[in-house]
């Protein structure tokens, strides 16, 4: 094993009232990459991220965090491990944006668990790194979509774990929001040498953004790596089990659109 | 400072409303009296004639009740809180998910098949409330919709319990046991004596100050259990542990009250729209407006005139109306 892969997972078997959701998965992710998790929806991929951050608990295989086995470690020192960005966050109560930022600190809190001062100027001082310190004292459920996202994100900065797991963060957003949100967590994690790992349902977006990409189809792992090396029609194809186009434009970039011929239908 | 200013207005109100309920009812004590006695009382001296009356109807009735309104108000408010807190929900309250059911069968248990003796009227009545949160928990948390299936959870339980109660009340001996199962149903402040303030501020102080101590942790419950846990709680040990301290809380209240009914919804959700869901200032603050609204309903039941009413129905009448308004108001929201 190199020794700069944060994040192995191995031979992952996971089931929900019998019916198998993920099913001997094997990937890595190095450290200091973005890592785009693709696939159709109910192939697993957010079931996936829920047994790395062990919300779920897997039933076979072995999760490492730095080579160390995730069900040896307890609540805490995953939490010192992991943040994680939901998609969308609904709280039947609405506290403040400098609050939940905060919430993101709990594991260094101590055994009640009070923030202090000190830690109000270091949220504070993401709030004005990402640009929305004078959204501090405003209610997190009168925010707009993406403007709750970054708040989501500065949360789990405050968390200051090794690895951001992100679940779909732009699915809900408009177009200039989800590049806004992607070049802000491309920059995060490059500054703060933090580990990513992200679900998109966007093959676009993946490319544009992501070191790494592994594919997952009905619950297995069938494309894993560098992108330059499987972001191609054939794996994404077989990923979406659809026929897919990928154009190269003049800069460099590729465009992912389905083949079908449009004049036809 | 205008973040703190509600938290000003209750003070000032309870303050009022102490000195009303001390000085009102069917032996009226004038300001003046009231001043004299406490005077009286902070010299050490002992009261003379003219004043022996009043300082007896002070010392041994008023003030007792007038404290023990404030402690069963800010139990209920705050257990209210809590409930409503780790089930993220704010239209919860432990009255509505079994836990005063519970406490009732308990009671009733106690009172026919071991002894009238106060302790194990409580205990009973602790141990059968926290079994029946329990069971709505269980039944409750499995749902699609965790928070509808929470509420129809506590109407099954509340439901099965009541059944339980009444059996017992129907077998119970009509002169020595079934008044003492009608007094606690009821509710009411009526026989308040210092033993009861007593034992009730150890209970309600200690378990008010522990949950004051985690508040942060049950901002964190508030959020949802994944979150909470992605964030490093231990959820299923904290939750069991504020369930454990509220309903301590709302048992310890009914054991020398009786069951008074939407206090603990009611003042719970009213401070949460006042000073937001920051437990830091809710719980306080709930604690505070429960004082004052239980002693307020408390001194209009004395006031009025033709014997005490039970005052589950003064503050069902107020809080049925107003959980009706909120309901409405809150479909309003959703729909918009």
């Amino acid at each position: 094993m190199l020794s700069n892969e944060i994040l192995t997972v191995e031979n992952v078997n996971f089931s929900y009232h019998d019916r198998r959701i993920l099913n001997g998965i094997s990937f890595s992710v190095k450290k200091g990459e973005i890592c785009g998790l693709l696939g159709s929806n109910g192939c697993g991929k957010t079931t996936l991220l829920k047994c790395i951050n062990r919300i779920l608990n897997i039933e076979s295989g072995i999760i490492k965090i730095n080579g160390c086995d995730i069900s040896k470690l307890s609540r805490s020192e995953i939490a010192g491990l992991i943040a994680v960005v939901p998609q969308e966050l609904h709280v039947a109560f609405s506290f403040s944006v400098i609050q939940m930022v905060l919430m993101g600190g709990t594991v260094r809190y101590g055994f009640s668990g009070i923030p202090g001062r000190k830690d109000f100027t270091s949220a504070y001082d993401i709030l004005e790194e990402l640009n929305i310190d004078h959204l501090a004292s405003r209610r997190y459920n009168e925010l707009s979509g993406g403007e709750k996202q970054i708040v989501l994100i500065a949360r789990a900065l405050f968390q200051r774990s090794e690895i951001m797991l992100l679940d779909e963060p732009t699915s809900h957003l408009d177009f200039k929001r989800q590049h806004i949100i992607m070049e802000m967590i491309k920059k995060i994690t490059k500054e703060r040498g933090l580990t990513t790992l992200i679900t998109l349902h966007d093959p676009n977006t993946a490319g544009r953004y992501c070191h790494r990409l592994t594919m997952l189809n009905r619950g297995c792992v069938c494309h894993h790596g560098s992108r330059d090396n499987i972001f191609h029609a054939e794996s994404l194809e077989s990923t979406y089990d659809m026929k897919i186009n990928i154009e190269r434009t003049e800069s460099g970039a590729s465009f992912v659109s389905p083949a079908f011929d449009l004049n036809k239908r | 400072m205008k973040k703190n200013s509600p938290f000003l207005i209750v003070i000032l109100l309870l303050i009022a409303a102490i000195i009303f309920a001390l000085t009102a009812g069917q032996y009226h004590i004038t300001l003046e009296t009231l001043r004299n006695i406490i005077l009286l009382k902070l010299t050490g001296k002992t009261a003379g004639a003219e004043l022996a009356t009043p300082a007896m109807v002070l010392w041994s009735v008023r003030l007792p009740r007038v404290l023990m309104a404030l402690l069963a108000g800010s139990a209920l408010s705050v257990s209210g809180v809590v409930f409503q807190g780790i089930m993220r929900n704010p239209l919860v309250a432990p009255s509505f998910l079994g836990v005063t059911h519970g406490a009732v069968f308990g009671a009733s248990l106690a009172i026919i098949f071991f002894s009238t003796a106060a302790f194990s009227i409580e205990a009973s009545a602790f141990i059968w409330a926290i079994t029946a949160v329990t069971i709505v928990y269980l039944i409750g948390g499995r749902g699609i919709n965790t928070l509808t299936t929470l509420v129809i959870a506590g109407v099954i339980v509340s439901t099965f319990f009541q059944a339980a109660g009444s059996l017992l009340k129907y077998i119970a001996d009509p002169y020595e046991q079934l008044p003492t199962i009608v007094f606690w149903m009821m509710g009411g402040l009526n026989n308040i004596l210092w033993v009861h303030v007593i034992r009730a501020f150890i209970i309600i102080s200690a378990a008010i100050t522990v949950i004051y101590l985690f508040r942060w942790k049950l901002n964190l419950m508030a959020l949802g259990d994944e979150e909470a846990l992605s964030m490093g709680v231990n959820v299923k040990l904290l939750r069991a542990a504020f369930m454990l301290f509220a309903t301590l809380l709302a048992a310890a209240s009914s054991s020398s009250c009786g069951i008074i009914m939407w206090v603990d919804l009611i003042v719970a959700h009213i401070s949460r729209t006042i000073v937001g869901p920051d437990h830091k200032r809710l719980i306080p603050f709930a604690a505070l407006l429960g004082g004052f609204f239980l002693l307020m309903t408390d001194t209009i039941v004395r006031l009025i005139p033709g014997g005490e009413i039970p005052i589950s129905i003064i503050t069902s009448f107020i809080g049925a109306p107003l959980l009706g308004y909120l309901l409405m108001k809150q479909s309003r929201q959703w729909r918009e």
